[in-house]
């Protein structure tokens, strides 16, 4: 029997989001067994802390949440001297969220490709404010079966992040006939207009594979801040930007003018079913 | 009959029909009326537009398009928010005098004979053109800093209804001057109303 | 001599720093280390950016920090003259998901943390699948959470004027399902009865020797004493007004009126190095809070009767999280019953940009009390600040007056504080957030 591959994970600076979210995957236990786990901050595994910054320990694995700060220690030793062993011996490294891929809400100094030219090939980033448990699922069943992900430009799994927020949005009809949501706390309209939604601008699959199985932020009336992308957090995030009535940005890779043209006809037709409440007769 | 051919017949029927229509009216003006004046027979007519409605609206968009394409040179060219202002007022200007009948459609036909103009020409959708190409150089004086943030149609309507209105002086034969000696005097205006 | 020990498998890192005395603490301090400036992130930025933010604070407790920050902003609002008017089912929604928040935890924290650390310190090996059943609950409820608020962790759901969702007959069920089976879960697995047996008991006898996780725990507890170790000041603090606590200071159990604006913060003292945590105290005295305080304000008849028997010592204190785990199930289940689908979801406020006041939202979170204070200029944030539970129960002050915490940690063998200190259920993100 071989033996298991060794995952290890480790924090920079983080508000535990990632691991929190990862305990939400349903079947854990089944997704776990494939590992030995040497270090996570809240399931059973086979190292402590202590152990692990002896830096005496080698990982197939390395799952690093947070975000890097140069001067930050664990257990009294330099984050950068645990990142050097355990990057230098792991085949794979995850950037798990927003923090670790891109510096999200606590960097200051960028993702972790940017702290080593030596492992920025070995670096899988997976975006997002938190990550979604299946997300990572992907990526440690992957590792497990020894098959490789094509990346985007950003070291994304195109297989998660080729798609936009907006893909599977249950408000798309109200978006292609520019029917914009009157306010929060409605299920009728969209969101982009007016909300500061940016499911058209972001790349992530939390419409495709709903949270808890069950729901999205746009389906229960939230914007879409973009915490996928490198610039989260931006500014302002409940309102769109527009110059004078035109939105600042438009869908990915639209041409503004294309935009324009097929919003300004869209916006000529009264879809009196779209108009109406959903509940009504 | 090759397509290039065909297309050139249909920009002459367009363009004899704008003339006549800014002209004459659009009630009073007549299928033969067009045909004639085309030297077409007004069977051969119908093969082109199936109605005086529909000739109508595609004027329209023939002017838009026209009218979209010349303001959407100005906007890919880089020049400052203030000097694309003074080039859509000069263009604007250059096409009361060398094309009165375009603008003439559209302020007299199109402005006042609405019902014409129904289905299939809601709202904005037959000038679409030339709105998209107004809203792109709004976003952009926005965007740059230059101009204001403020409601669409209340800098498109300072915009446009000054222009329009300046034309339809110039064709009232109102001004003292020639039109293009007030370009610099309204492109002033314009900017300052609408700057930050 | 100091000896120092590493608190990990929490919700980041602590270390403890003990001064011994023939073997017993004799005075121990807290020291945080991280710390990620979450309040200056917050300035310059439109109000409600902070509905995004703070909840980044804390993966375990975001959605307490969303309440608060939600309320402070509403305050602001009703300081410059413009109170908001919540629709009840608004209103009940934000409790709801409040509490489903801190269900997870409690059912988190026993499993992940306080029953493994227990099993350890019998020295037994916890059987292997403990942790996952505390994932498979709290992941029951985050599906609950999800089905409201869209997501679990981080979301957004919450802003001024009520909450962006608009749930329909499908996501209440779907909510209501979660929590059913989770119910289930909590009965059959870690209680070994029916909540409503468990809630009514009215004496440790009524939940002593069952065959469950809480029974194995219970026993544990007892062989290792801890009903007589690990005793604070018996001194409480409740802050948040809801369904389940109300605003009150606790001397034993007579209760005292309490005045938020009186709470204020100390820079931590540490025997060695420094400490990136401040203390809470209420005009100069260390209070302990969370589901201890909150159960004797409540009057919990079981807790009540611990509380007699053992006073503020760890048992007691693990078991008040228990019981509010078990309470909060029953209530949530019959506030998701009250919903009424047709209410308006958010009444639209004036616009934030013609807010310039102060606002102070106070919740009750997994620990404690949870205060964010934020002065809004024209909307825009110009000053933020926020207070966690876990400075005023981890609070590390001068050996006169030890924080909760640090007393209950006094004369214990270093592996027994260590244990004891966990029983506060620690959370240093929050701490220094
Ligand atoms: S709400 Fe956002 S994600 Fe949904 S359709 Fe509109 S733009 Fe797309």
């Amino acid at each position: 029997m071989h033996s298991k591959p060794k995952a290890l994970w480790l924090q920079g600076l983080t508000c535990n989001g990632n691991s929190h979210s990862f305990l939400n995957h349903p079947q854990l236990g089944i997704l776990m067994e494939r590992f030995e786990l040497l270090y996570h901050p809240h399931l059973p595994c086979t190292l402590s802390l202590e152990a692990v910054v002896t830096c005496m320990h080698e990982c197939d694995l390395l799952l690093f949440e947070g975000a890097f700060e140069p001067t930050m220690r664990r257990a009294g030793v330099a984050l950068e001297r645990l990142l050097e062993h355990y990057g230098a011996c792991a085949a794979q490294i995850v950037a798990v969220g927003s923090c670790a891929s891109f510096g999200g809400v606590f960097g200051s100094s960028g993702g972790l490709d940017a702290q080593s030219q030596a492992w920025s090939e070995k670096i899988i980033n997976l975006s997002g404010c938190p990550i979604h448990p299946e997300w990572l699922a992907l990526i440690l069943s992957g590792f497990a079966e020894g098959s490789a992900f094509a990346l985007d430009a950003q070291r994304r799994p195109k297989a998660l992040y080729a798609h936009l927020v907006h893909h599977g949005c249950t408000r798309n009809e109200y978006f292609e006939w520019k029917v914009d949501a009157k306010g929060f706390g409605v299920n009728e309209g969209c969101l982009y207009y007016d909300q500061g939604c940016r499911g058209v601008l972001s790349h992530g699959s939390c419409n495709r594979i709903l949270w808890g199985g069950v729901s999205s932020k746009t389906r229960s009336g939230q914007p879409c801040f973009g915490c996928t992308e490198s610039d989260f957090p931006r500014r302002d995030l409940f309102k769109t930007r527009k110059n004078m009535s035109i939105p600042h940005e438009v869908p990915l890779g639209v041409s503004k003018r294309a935009y324009l043209t097929l919003a300004g006809i869209a916006k000529t037709f009264t879809i009196e079913r779209l108009s109406k409440d959903l509940m009504d007769d | 009959m090759s397509t290039l051919k065909r297309l050139k017949r249909r920009e002459e029927i367009i363009e004899g029909a704008l003339k006549l229509f800014s002209k004459g009216g659009f009630y009073q003006t007549t299928i033969p009326d067009i045909a004639r004046t085309i030297g077409m027979s007004v069977g051969n007519f119908y093969n082109y537009f199936t109605s005086k409605e529909v000739l109508a609206k595609e004027l329209l968009l023939y002017i838009s398009e026209y009218l979209g394409e010349r303001i959407r040179t100005i906007n890919e060219s880089d020049a400052t928010t203030q000097e694309k202002i003074r080039a859509i007022v000069a263009m604007y200007f250059e096409m009361v005098q060398s094309r009165p009948e375009m603008i003439e459609y559209f302020l007299r036909i199109f402005l006042s004979n609405r019902e014409v103009f129904g289905e299939g020409c809601e709202g904005t959708v037959c000038v679409s053109a030339f709105i998209t190409e107004m809203m792109l150089f709004f976003d952009d004086g926005v965007s740059c800093g230059d101009l204001r943030e403020q409601d669409f149609f209340s800098a498109f309507g300072l915009f446009m209804g000054y222009l329009g209105g300046m034309a339809f002086l110039c064709g009232e034969k109102v001004l003292p001057h020639a039109l293009d000696s007030y370009v610099d005097s309204i492109t002033q205006n314009i900017y300052r109303a609408l700057k930050t | 001599m100091i000896e120092r020990r590493l608190i990990e498998r929490i919700e980041g890192e602590a270390e403890l720093e003990f001064e011994e005395c023939e073997g017993r603490v004799a005075y121990a301090t807290i020291r945080f280390e991280h710390m990620r400036g979450m309040e200056r992130l917050l300035l310059g930025r439109e109000g409600r950016d902070a509905l995004v933010l703070t909840p980044r604070v804390c993966g375990i407790c975001g959605h307490a920090h969303l309440m608060a920050c939600v309320l402070a902003l509403e305050d602001a609002y009703a300081n410059a003259g413009h109170a908001l008017t919540l629709s009840p089912k608004a209103q009940a929604l934000r409790e709801a998901t409040l509490s489903l928040e801190m269900i997870q935890n409690h059912i988190k924290w026993w499993y992940l943390v306080m029953s493994e650390e227990l099993y350890a310190l019998r020295g037994f090996t916890p059987p292997k699948e403990s942790a996952l059943r505390g994932a498979y609950g709290a992941q029951i409820i985050n599906r609950a959470i999800s089905a409201l608020a869209g997501q679990w962790p981080h979301n957004s759901y919450m802003i001024p004027g009520g909450v962006t969702c608009d749930p329909g007959a499908l996501e209440l069920l779907q909510a209501q399902t979660a929590l059913f089976e989770a119910t289930r879960f909590v009965q059959e697995t870690l209680l070994g009865m029916e909540l409503e047996r468990f809630l009514s008991a009215l004496t440790c006898k009524e939940i002593t020797g069952i065959q469950s996780d809480a029974g194995r725990v219970e026993a544990m507890l007892l062989e290792l004493g801890m009903q007589e170790k690990g005793r604070a000041y018996d001194r409480f603090a409740v802050l948040g007004s809801h369904g389940f606590a109300a605003p009150a200071r606790l001397r034993g159990t007579k209760t005292y009126k309490i005045d938020p604006a009186q709470v204020h913060t100390e820079a931590a003292i540490t025997l060695r190095g420094e400490s990136m945590a401040r203390n809470a105290l209420y005009r100069g005295t260390s209070y302990e809070t969370g589901p201890l305080a909150r159960a004797l304000q409540r009057g919990d008849p079981l807790i009540k009767n611990m509380h007699r028997r053992f006073r503020d010592s760890t048992y007691t204190r693990i078991f008040a999280r228990l019981y509010e785990c078990a309470l909060l199930l029953e209530r949530t289940a019959a506030l998701l019953r009250g919903v009424v689908l047709g209410e308006a979801s958010w009444i639209e406020p004036p616009p934030i940009e013609r807010i310039s006041a102060e606002g102070v939202g106070i919740v009750e979170a997994p620990r404690g009390p949870l205060i964010h204070r934020v002065r809004l200029e024209r909307g825009i944030i110009a000053a933020y600040e926020i207070i966690t539970p876990t400075q005023w129960n981890l609070a590390s002050a001068p050996r006169e007056r030890p924080g909760p915490a640090q007393k209950a940690m006094e004369g214990l063998h270093v592996s027994e504080a260590a244990f004891v200190f966990r029983s506060f259920d620690v959370c240093s993100v929050c701490t220094t957030h």
